[in-house]
């Protein structure tokens, strides 16, 4: 009980404390919605995309930018770690009896939470601007993406904690972050059809497990009645495995909570 | 206090690496319940090493600790309230939100959070800034609202690592009343500073640490037995050894000990150890202060004898 109550005291700081940083709250929504309108009407009208339907690039797009929200969001609230410890709050923290496990939960799925309404958001304000063909209806789609958001963001929670338990520093963290998750973006199908590339990227993009969620996100709003690239429940396996077991890995890797590693 | 009661806090032969650096190096102490006991020693020294370690924090690379007659582990900290040396807080959160999730934290329930944060912030004198965030409060604020967090959930082992750091001596006193207020004698406090004349006050018992190991023991009045009654602090840049070993030769004299350009001497008569030493170094002296002997003479003596003896061991 008190290992819950604990968990839950974290999850609601990490909440307020997002809800207070209104520049993370918004650039993380801002920054895809922007690449949405920019990216996408100069590729639709400018280069004319024959492969795609009605040469519509933006609503293409839409399930990469959702994608792209829950890499940014994850990014900044597992930042929280060190902004904790470098406040000195996370010595509070572990001079509580709370295990380190308990700790990194609450905070973590505050994370998932907070990239799990951010992503859909982005969802939400976009929908209304783009042909989107809704295939499953719109009830059944929205449930299809956010079991593919919440997946999805569960994953990226587990591989921000694991990375945060080698790196010390913020700046690092961050670097490495955008180092490893920003090419996984770009052959996830965000930006580009992953069927008809050459080999080497068409391999990549079935080993990346953002190309799962993204293709389910496509089968939810955008694709006009085709089964997508991989399949819902080939989507739903790959990633259901992958995000349990990284965020298991995530949080059995202790993060370095201060500064002598302890 | 019972002489028989026994330890709460046992340390024994305790080594603490930090890479190849010793923080702690054959460091024991023994702590009775219910004693303001402080831990006396420069920066540096092991203080807040050891403190991390009463807090379950961290573990001894060598020797054994108990506390409560356990070693460090997570269930101990339900029973310990820490004061770390810099501030445990995040300047975001309002004084309220940092004691409710302290509270969460210990396993506390609501209604006694706020009972108890009501009452806490009443006698740090912080009860009308509840809801002020915490990034607006004064630096001696913050470190009443961290004494009141560690006090929350009302430990028997309370650890301060230089609790009053950058207070001031208005906001010191009234720390101090409020905090020595809310022990009622039932609650061990365990002080590590280096200011000795704060030491001297509140604490019943004190450790002289340097190097990572405690060089002395006892009640402050143990420990200033065998001074001399005046301690004199003479600001003397050129001092050399030929000039303190004479002055520590000069009847009447106790110990002689230097840091940096001041030398500490102990002796039985200020008025007639002062012209001698003007006439020893008329030009080198630029300054003399004449007290009574306090708990800082007493440090300086020990410490000193401590060196004196490594000395003697490694020739």
């Amino acid at each position: 009980m008190s290992s819950f109550a604990a968990t839950s005291a974290l999850f609601t700081r990490d909440l307020r404390a997002v809800v207070r940083s209104r520049s993370q709250l918004y650039s993380s929504i801002l920054t895809p919605l922007l690449i949405l309108v920019f990216l996408g009407n100069g590729v639709s009208h400018g280069l004319a995309p024959s492969k795609l339907s009605a040469g519509n690039f933006t609503a293409y797009l839409v399930a990469g930018a959702v994608a792209m929200t829950a890499v940014f969001s994850s990014t900044f609230s597992s930042a929280s770690y060190y902004r904790d410890r470098d406040s000195g709050i996370m010595r509070m923290f572990l001079s509580s009896p709370q295990s380190g496990r308990t700790i990194l939960l609450g905070k973590s799925l505050a994370g998932v939470l907070i990239g799990v309404l951010q992503a859909m958001v982005v969802l939400a304000v976009a929908a209304p601007f783009v042909q989107f063909d809704w295939q499953y209806g719109i009830p059944a789609g929205l449930l299809v993406a956010a079991a593919s958001v919440v997946l999805l963001n569960v994953m990226l929670a587990g591989i921000a904690q694991a990375l945060a338990s080698r790196i010390q520093t913020m700046q690092g963290f961050h670097l490495i972050m955008n180092l490893a998750l920003f090419p996984l973006l770009f052959f996830s199908g965000a930006f580009f059809p992953v069927d008809g590339l050459p080999m080497w990227l068409e391999v990549l993009a079935r080993a990346n497990p953002l190309s799962y969620a993204v293709d389910a996100l496509e089968l939810a709003a955008y694709a006009d009645g085709t089964g997508g690239y991989f399949g819902l429940g080939l989507d739903f396996a790959v990633m259901g495995v992958i995000s349990v077991a990284v965020y298991a890995l995530g949080l059995a890797r202790t993060p370095r909570l201060t500064w002598s590693g302890t | 206090m019972s002489p028989a009661a026994s330890p709460l806090i046992e340390a024994d032969a305790i080594v603490h690496r930090y890479g190849e650096r010793r923080a702690l190096d054959g460091f024991s102490l023994s702590v009775v319940p219910g004693s303001v006991f402080g831990l006396l020693g420069p920066n540096g020294s092991g203080k807040s090493t050891f403190i991390t370690m009463l807090a379950a924090m961290d573990r001894p690379t060598e020797g054994t600790l108990r506390v409560f007659g356990q070693g460090p582990c997570a269930a101990l900290r339900q029973r310990v309230g820490t004061v770390f040396q810099e501030n445990a807080q995040d300047p975001l959160m309002t004084i309220e939100e940092t004691m409710r999730l302290a509270g969460r934290l210990f396993g506390m329930r609501g209604d006694s959070i706020g009972a108890r944060t009501t009452e806490l912030l009443g006698a740090f004198g912080l009860l009308e800034r509840r809801h002020d965030a915490i990034a607006t409060l004064s630096g001696g604020m913050r470190r009443r609202l961290e004494m009141a967090r560690a006090l929350l959930h009302d430990p028997e082992l309370l650890l301060l690592d230089e609790p009053t750091t950058g207070v001031d001596p208005e906001e010191r006193r009234a720390l101090w009343s409020a905090l020595l207020g809310s022990a009622k004698g039932a609650r061990t406090v365990l002080l590590a500073t280096n200011d000795l004349t704060e030491a001297d006050g509140v604490c019943d018992h004190v450790a002289f640490i340097k190097d990572g190991r405690v060089v002395a023991s006892g009640t402050p009045v143990e420990l200033k037995r065998g001074l001399r009654d005046e301690a004199v602090r003479v600001r003397w840049p050129g001092a050399t050894e030929g000039q303190l070993a004479e002055v520590a030769h000069w009847p009447g004299t106790g110990s002689v000990t230097h840091d940096g350009e001041t030398v500490h001497i102990t002796v039985d008569a200020a008025s007639e150890l002062v012209p001698r030493l003007f006439a020893l170094a008329p030009e080198g002296i630029r300054a003399v202060s004449i007290e009574r002997s306090s708990l800082e003479d007493a440090y300086f003596q020990h410490v000193s004898r401590q060196a004196v003896a490594a000395e003697v061991v490694r020739a």
